[in-house]
């Protein structure tokens, strides 16, 4: 379904053995190393206050850390400005709300390439191309916080998609969206994907984690409980539970079918109906 | 920045015990004697007198230290600012060109240095002692609107929130390749626009949305709502008022009716 990542030599993101505390104390992170390399679909899970979002503000460099390294491409981050790293990492915020400012959609999507230094018409292109991706083109001339929640926040989400990073951060993006705007979203994610960007997705939807995410970092208490590839990790109900992450219906169906020869690797509502299907078969 | 938008710091010494409209009256009291005590010995025994309530009311020295640069800095200035800009007096001790430094003006500034000493550092034993919650329902207790101290509570809940907010707003504008402290002057106040704006509309939405939950509560059905505490006058209360109106009217009585130059 998804493509293999290729790998290079070294990972386009790192966090080598990194703490985090903010200063009222409250420790966020404590000895997390990840590596995460180019062209990968990664979802990072984990209950409420797990640290998913300061482990992802790392990469951008909106936190540093108390301990340890993040390095980006290589280089530490330490040493870099968010605006030279968000050339390379894109961060769609939780809150859409928090980062629209301009009069119009158009103008909002531009904002960012034209930081980052792109010819006029090169950047009018990258932000059209976002524009359509997350079919929002026919709200260009709008007023960004006029919209509804959920073109807000596509409008946020491509705002970020048209600086062309190669890693993009995507923080809950599908709170507020309905189903079908959901599945679009996704669908765009998944073509970047497809076209070698690094895409990492916050959420609490493991539907789409199961359907789209290809590698599972599963946070618990400002520590990496698991990472492994998607697939697998479903298989972990225990280890999910502990961490307050509950598998998708699917999963759980096919976990209570195993004695049925079910395979428990099944991820989606497609795929079950493919093993029913064959177990099924194979009865009669 | 929640330190500086709320002192209060828990505690049980006497002073957070005290019934906080006797705090506030107290404060407001020793703030009128700040300002009628013109000589600096009486205010400096006034000073040392807010400080070592201060130090009653288990005030930390960082807390305090936090809360005092604004003012010393201010007293600072004050000092070197009064003898400048106030010629009057003898005996000149300097004169710089046209600036002539006297005796008068510098203990003027002094004084005066002094005196906002006293006035900042008296009302920070109400907000060093009291939680906003306590403050606002004393408020309502002496006669402010219910609807008035309801709003103070929430503009006063709200602060930290809204300082929390334009933080995630300024990161996610930098988060966007924006660098807000690059530039001139006009550069950077244009960049602060992007900060501005997703701050007003987040601050207009969460009032809206605010209100709707106020009113699908019940506010305003009512206008004899029950008050779960009602704050009462006990003696001790009562004895903590006579004596600041006993600092207050002593000095005064010997200023203004023996002329003693206080």
């Amino acid at each position: 379904m998804i493509p293999l990542p290729t790998f290079d030599e070294t990972p386009i993101a790192a966090l080598r053995n990194i703490d985090f505390s903010y200063d009222d104390g409250t420790v966020a992170l404590q000895g997390v190393t990840l590596d995460i390399w180019r062209g990968e679909h990664i979802a990072l899970v984990g209950g409420n206050g797990s640290g998913k979002t300061t482990l992802a503000k790392h990469l951008n460099g909106l936190l540093r850390p108390s301990r340890g390294r993040v390095l980006v491409k290589g280089k530490d981050t330490a040493k870099q400005s968010v605006a030279a790293l968000s050339r390379t990492v894109g961060y769609a915020f939780q809150n859409p709300d928090h980062q629209l400012f301009c009069p119009t959609v158009a103008e909002e999507v531009l904002f960012g390439p034209k930081n980052l230094g792109f010819a006029e018409a090169e950047a009018v292109e990258k932000a059209g191309r976002a524009l359509k991706m997350l079919s929002i083109d026919h709200l260009k001339d709008k007023a960004p916080l006029s919209l509804s929640l959920g073109d807000r926040r596509r409008v946020s989400v491509a705002s970020v998609i048209a600086m062309d990073p190669e890693v993009l951060v995507l923080d809950e993006p599908s709170t507020g969206l309905d189903a079908r705007e959901a599945a679009e979203l996704m669908r765009a994610l998944d073509g970047l994907n497809k076209d070698g960007k690094t895409v990492i997705l916050i959420t609490h939807e493991m539907r789409l984690v199961a359907e789209h995410s290809e590698r599972v970092v599963v946070m618990a208490h400002g520590q990496v409980s698991l990472d492994c590839r998607t697939r697998v990790a479903f298989s972990e109900p225990e280890t999910l539970r502990q961490s307050g992450v509950i598998p998708p219906v699917a999963v759980q169906l096919a976990q209570r079918l195993l004695e049925f020869d079910v395979s428990p690797e099944v991820l989606t509502v497609d795929e079950l109906a493919e093993e029913v299907a064959r177990v099924r078969g194979a009865r009669t | 920045m929640t330190g500086f938008v709320d002192l209060y710091s828990e505690g049980d010494t006497f002073l957070h015990r005290i019934d906080a409209r006797v705090k506030i009256i107290a404060v407001l009291l020793l703030s009128v004697l700040a300002f009628l005590l013109s000589s600096v010995y009486p205010l400096t025994l006034l000073l040392t007198f807010i400080f070592i309530l201060l130090f009653l009311a288990r005030a930390t020295l960082s807390r305090t230290w936090f809360a005092l640069r604004f003012v010393i800095r201010f007293m600072v200035l004050i000092v070197v600012l009064w003898p400048i800009f106030d010629p009057s007096g003898t005996p000149v001790w300097a004169t710089f060109g046209p600036v002539k430094i006297t005796e008068p003006a510098v203990w003027r500034g002094i004084t005066s240095a002094v005196r906002v000493g006293c006035l900042a550092c008296v009302w920070y034993i109400l907000m060093f002692t009291t939680s906003q919650r306590d403050l606002v329902r004393a408020l309502v207790k002496m006669g402010l609107r219910f609807d008035f101290g309801l709003a103070l509570a929430i503009s006063l809940r709200f602060l930290p929130t809204f300082s929390a907010t334009i933080d995630s707003i300024k990161d996610a504008e930098r988060a966007r390749g924006m660098e807000l402290d690059k530039g001139g002057l006009l550069k950077r106040s244009k960049n602060y626009v992007a900060v501005l704006v997703p701050t007003i509309v987040s601050a207009l939405r969460s009032a809206d949305t605010l209100s709707l939950a106020l009113h699908s509560r019940a506010y305003g059905a009512r206008a004899d709502r029950t008050y779960l505490r009602e704050p009462k006058m006990r003696p001790k209360d009562a004895v903590a008022l006579s004596i600041v109106i006993a600092i207050l009217v002593v000095p005064v009585f010997f200023k203004y009716a023996l002329g003693v130059p206080l």
